[in-house]
């Protein structure tokens, strides 16, 4: 069972200074097939990208081990442990779905073996089940979505009626925004979870979401079920009277334009939008676009800023899995996304949220930034860490 | 009614040998693939029992290892009873549960079989996807494997566990044989050949079909048990569709009835996977293409096939020695 | 919710939209089978190949070059797969069936990954069809009623085809007894040929017709074929009457189940074909008996 693909990014710095050239071994546990391959592609070319642009700055070669969770959490933990135990990686990085994160969370957390969490959004990753060697680098289901819901109350919005699939990220997205959302005045006048994969046809709920005399719609819709849904909702003529509002996966710039006019005048809150104006985003935007000639999406930085994480901690000197999860826990940078921090209760990332509205511009759709809503920690949910000793 | 051939036995001498083998010189992924074989050839093996001797082509066989499953995982982490009894409580269930499937669809033949099983499985599947007592999408973790120090074996090492599992895997063809070699056994190959005649002889058909199939979900129980304890961890994917068609690929891909057949298929099809997966993300392309030109070929699988070619040769000189075996008979058995 | 009259038009013209989409998949299959006795597994990715072929044509030529001529494409796909795979399996009973459309969904699956990639691709409507219409008092969109036009259009042109002609009157005679009518001189070979391609243009009919509507990914086949198999196993294998009943039955249980009862709407359409077939094991309307 030998592996083929060992990306080796053997940089040029390393051959320069071989002899304090630390070699740090990173496992990359994402979808490369099954439904969720174009995110894992994107992280993977953030990931890579980050690495190439910030990599120079220590000493270390990064070795990259590539293996394809198939978004199945059997063959995930499988490729765990052969990574952690064959490979004998210092640090792994990806996964995409919650189910995979659950999977191989005792496993990581056991074996000791740090993981940088480049997508999967759970609430319990960095709560209940959270754990010393695991930091999170992308978001967390109900940090996205809570400043939305303060937001939208401001806004002078007052019944919402929200849709979302019906598993537990639609339904931690949900709750998230309508936590706060009620607690600034605001009513949730229905709520529905359609079945998750197994809906193409949402024209049943946007009748009912017609019906409900709300004064605009939130949603949690992602990949096919998001464009699916956006057209549809389109093609019934509600964004007019019924505003469409939703967590910004919704229009993510990984397949906006597939949604076409269909998204224009879509308000929504994420944690990354491609036109966030800063010089560090701007550098970024134009590395990835002449990389891979897409423009960025949410995933594309998580991989970036899991990748520019890693750099970070073997700069502060970190070698080993134990001084590994010892630093990524500490890191801080000013990165695409704006300040990043480490919340130290909780593992997971602080992180601004932006409210942007999908425009048609110059050659396609874009996304104009309305509002930067301050960055805020996740409530502790439970979680209890242990330091990692020494 | 099932047969031991020597090329039967021979075939499956070898796989035990070679499941050993592996066993005691593997690193830790070659333990992983192999207790991977082991479970899915237990699943194929309950397979085939009811499809390569009963006819009823079962589309539900990966969501019967799902029950088995997630009853092991609530039974250990939820209701908080030990292991041992967990895994016999989630042989029975699973048992149970087959039982009536088998019973409720024994009136369907041919594809409307296979469609009322996956309405059942699918209807399993949903309802362990969307009620929040199992986890939901996100499964159930925390999962404890059997603990039989007691008598030396440490199970949370991957290779004892891979042991326990060829155990496991021994005891269950063992009673596999056993139950088709049954009165049981014999009715059931005498509906698959002729339903009416059997009824006319007074034959309760649909009770032998219920009792066979909630025999095979015993064994596909264990299989999901063992699966639970493998990964440690359950999620609603166990149960869907496509692990159990992927599961009547490879009985077809090993030899329909032929019980040794399925074993060597879940062998290669799960190294195959593996080994393609390593090499390109587009495997399933390459599956997809080796299934196709296995059937083209004509045979009954990749053990039909060489049963065809060698096995009445071979049988023909035992037959020869000891003038008890009809040559030929190998084939229309199967 | 609404208790007005308005609210149960809409969802009784998406429950009759869901349906006519299903109908066009499952008239084919339901057809292949009735007179091949092959299951086409696969009959899915020939919908999403339909889909994507749609998408890449309407990027070229609009919407109509792909709504025209992805049937005709899918339908050479079908040629080929008829004459390089299909009649030499014919005989070869249903297990090896099961086993090659099995391998084809493989196959299938990642030619649109390597052809069209990951990413989710989509079609605009066409000017013509976008916008919305006032119907039965309430306002839905031209191109829902385009397709439950196009849909009823179809089985029109079916039932006249298969009631009211010769090559109707030889396909029901094949259905019946194949060998029979190959007795009475009919070119069975040439007539399981036609049926398989014009079973192959509907699927692909479909997936461009579905293209606009939905998003068209790599896995839309898998995710379409459970639904068009239980709508003919409850409409019964053979039969135009058990497609059509079979589409409107899984039409209305999915649209007024997830309306009333959303909790058990996955689980509902499970449980109908469940006791469908306890009830009557060859479903409601089959070819045969």
């Amino acid at each position: 069972m030998k592996r083929a693909i060992l990306a080796a990014l053997g940089l040029a710095t390393s051959l320069a200074m071989p002899a304090t050239a630390e070699d740090i071994k990173v496992g990359l546990l994402l979808p490369y097939s099954g439904v969720y391959a174009a995110l894992g592609n994107d992280i993977d070319a953030g990931f890579a990208l980050g690495l190439e642009t910030f990599g120079a700055e220590t000493g270390a070669t990064f070795e990259i081990v590539r293996e394809d969770t198939e978004v199945k959490p059997p063959v995930a933990l499988g490729k765990a442990k052969k990574l952690i135990l064959q490979d004998k990686v210092d640090v792994m990085a990806g996964i995409v779905s919650s189910g995979v994160l659950g999977a191989v969370r005792d496993m990581v957390h056991g074996a000791g073996v740090p993981l940088i969490v480049a997508n999967a959004g759970n609430d319990e990753a960095t709560g209940i089940q959270c754990s010393p060697y695991i930091t999170r680098m992308s978001f967390s289901n109900g940090q996205v979505n809570r400043p939305m819901g303060t937001w939208m109350a401001e806004q002078g919005i007052k019944k919402v009626y929200t849709l979302a699939p019906d598993y537990a990220a639609g339904r931690q997205m949900i709750d998230g925004f309508a936590q706060t959302f009620t607690a600034a005045g605001g009513e949730i006048v229905g709520q529905e979870f359609t079945p998750f994969q197994k809906t193409q046809d949402f024209g049943p709920y946007l009748a009912q979401a017609k019906a409900s005399g709300a004064d605009a719609v939130f949603v949690f819709y992602a990949g096919g079920e998001a464009i699916s849904f956006v057209k549809q909702y389109d093609s019934f003529g509600l964004k007019a009277d019924l505003p469409l509002y939703g967590s910004g996966f919704l229009t993510s710039a990984l397949y906006v334009n597939a949604e076409g006019p269909a998204a224009e005048g879509v308000i929504t809150a994420l944690h990354y939008v491609p036109t966030i104006e800063n010089d560090a985003n701007k550098a970024f935007a134009e590395a990835f676009t002449a990389a891979t000639g897409r423009v960025p999406s949410e995933y594309a930085v998580q991989g970036y800023d899991s990748a520019r994480a890693l750099v970070e901690a073997v700069k502060a000197g970190a070698t080993d899995r134990e001084s590994l999860a010892n630093a990524l826990r500490q890191v801080s940078f000013d990165g695409p996304r704006g300040p990043l921090s480490i919340d130290p209760a909780t593992n997971n990332l602080i992180q601004p949220i932006y409210v942007y509205e999908t425009i048609a511009g110059e050659g396609g759709l874009t996304q104009k930034v309305l509002a930067q809503l301050p960055a805020e920690r996740d409530p502790v949910n439970g979680c209890e860490m242990a330091p990692v000793s020494n | 009614m099932f047969r031991h051939t020597p090329l039967r036995y021979g075939v499956l001498v070898l796989l035990a040998a070679a499941a050993l083998f592996q066993a005691f010189t593997a690193e830790y992924f070659g333990l992983e693939i192999l207790t991977e074989i082991l479970i899915l050839a237990m699943l194929v093996l309950a397979l085939d029992m009811v499809a390569g001797f009963g006819g009823m082509v079962s589309l539900c066989h990966g969501a019967l290892m799902g029950v088995g499953a997630y009853a092991y995982a609530m039974l250990t982490t939820k209701a908080g009873i030990a292991p041992p009894v967990a895994m016999a409580g989630s042989v029975a269930i699973t048992g149970a549960a087959a039982w009536v499937i088998g019973a409720v669809c024994a009136r369907s033949h041919g594809i409307y079989f296979i469609m009322a099983t996956l309405a059942f499985g699918q209807m399993a599947y949903s309802w362990v996807f969307e009620a929040p007592v199992f986890g939901g999408d996100d499964g159930l973790g925390g999962i404890a494997r059997l603990d039989l120090t007691m008598i030396g074996l440490d199970l949370t090492d991957s290779r004892s566990f891979a042991l326990f599992c060829l155990f496991a895997l021994g005891a269950a063809y063992g009673a596999t044989v056993l139950i088709l070699r049954s009165g049981l056994g014999r009715s059931l190959s005498g509906i698959m050949h002729n339903e009416q005649r059997m009824r006319a002889l007074g034959l309760t058909v649909w009770r032998v079909k219920a009792d066979v199939f909630g025999l095979s979900g015993m064994i596909a129980g264990l299989a999901g048990a063992l699966a639970a304890q493998h990964i440690m961890f359950v999620s609603p994917g166990l149960l869907g569709w496509t692990v159990s068609g992927e599961a009547l690929v490879v009985v077809i891909l090993g030899g329909l009835g032929t019980l040794v057949g399925p074993l060597v298929g879940a062998a290669a099809f799960v190294v195959l996977k593996h080994e393609l997966s390593a090499v390109t993300p587009y495997w399933h392309l390459v599956v997809g293409v080796i299934l196709i030109a296995v059937v083209m070929s004509r045979a009954n699988g990749i053990f039909g096939w060489v049963e065809a070619r060698w096995g009445a040769r071979i049988d023909r000189r035992v037959a020869d020695a000891t003038r008890k075996q009809q040559p030929g008979e190998v084939v229309s058995d199967a | 919710m609404a208790n007005d009259l308005g609210f149960w038009t809409l969802q009784a013209l998406n429950a009759l939209q869901l349906s006519m989409l299903l109908f066009l998949l499952s008239i084919g299959l339901t057809v292949i089978f009735g007179l091949m006795h092959f299951v086409n597994l696969a009959h899915g990715s020939l919908y999403a190949l339909g889909a994507y072929v749609a998408a890449s044509l309407a990027a070229v030529g609009g919407f109509w070059m792909g709504f025209f001529l992805a049937p005709v494409a899918v339908a050479g796909v079908g040629i080929l797969l008829y004459s390089g795979l299909i009649r030499r399996m014919r005989k070869s009973g249903p297990m090896a069936q099961v086993l090659v459309t099995f391998g084809l969904i493989f196959a299938m699956l990642d030619l649109t990954r390597i052809f069209w990639g990951d990413l989710a691709l989509a079609i605009e409507v066409p000017a013509l069809l976008d916008g919305r219409l006032s119907f039965l008092g309430v306002e839905y969109p031209t191109y829902r009623l385009f397709i439950i036009a196009l849909g009823l259009a179809i089985i029109a042109a079916l039932a006249f085809v298969l009631g009211r002609t010769q090559i109707g009157a030889m396909i029901r005679a094949g259905v019946d007894n194949d060998a029979m009518a190959a007795c009475l001189g009919i070119n069975v070979e040439r007539l399981f040929f036609v049926v398989f391609c014009v079973g192959c243009a509907l699927a692909g009919l479909a997936g461009a017709v579905a293209a606009p509507l939905l998003s068209v990914t790599p896995d839309m086949g898998l995710q379409i074929l459970i639904p068009t198999l239980i709508v003919i196993v409850i409409g019964g294998l053979g039969s135009l009457k058990g497609a059509v009943a079979g589409s409107l039955i899984f039409g209305f249980v999915q649209t007024f189940g997830a309306v009333l009862a959303p909790q058990l709407a996955s689980v509902l359409i499970y449980a109908l074909l469940a006791a469908v077939l306890v009830i009557k094991p060859v479903g409601l309307f089959p070819a045969k008996g």
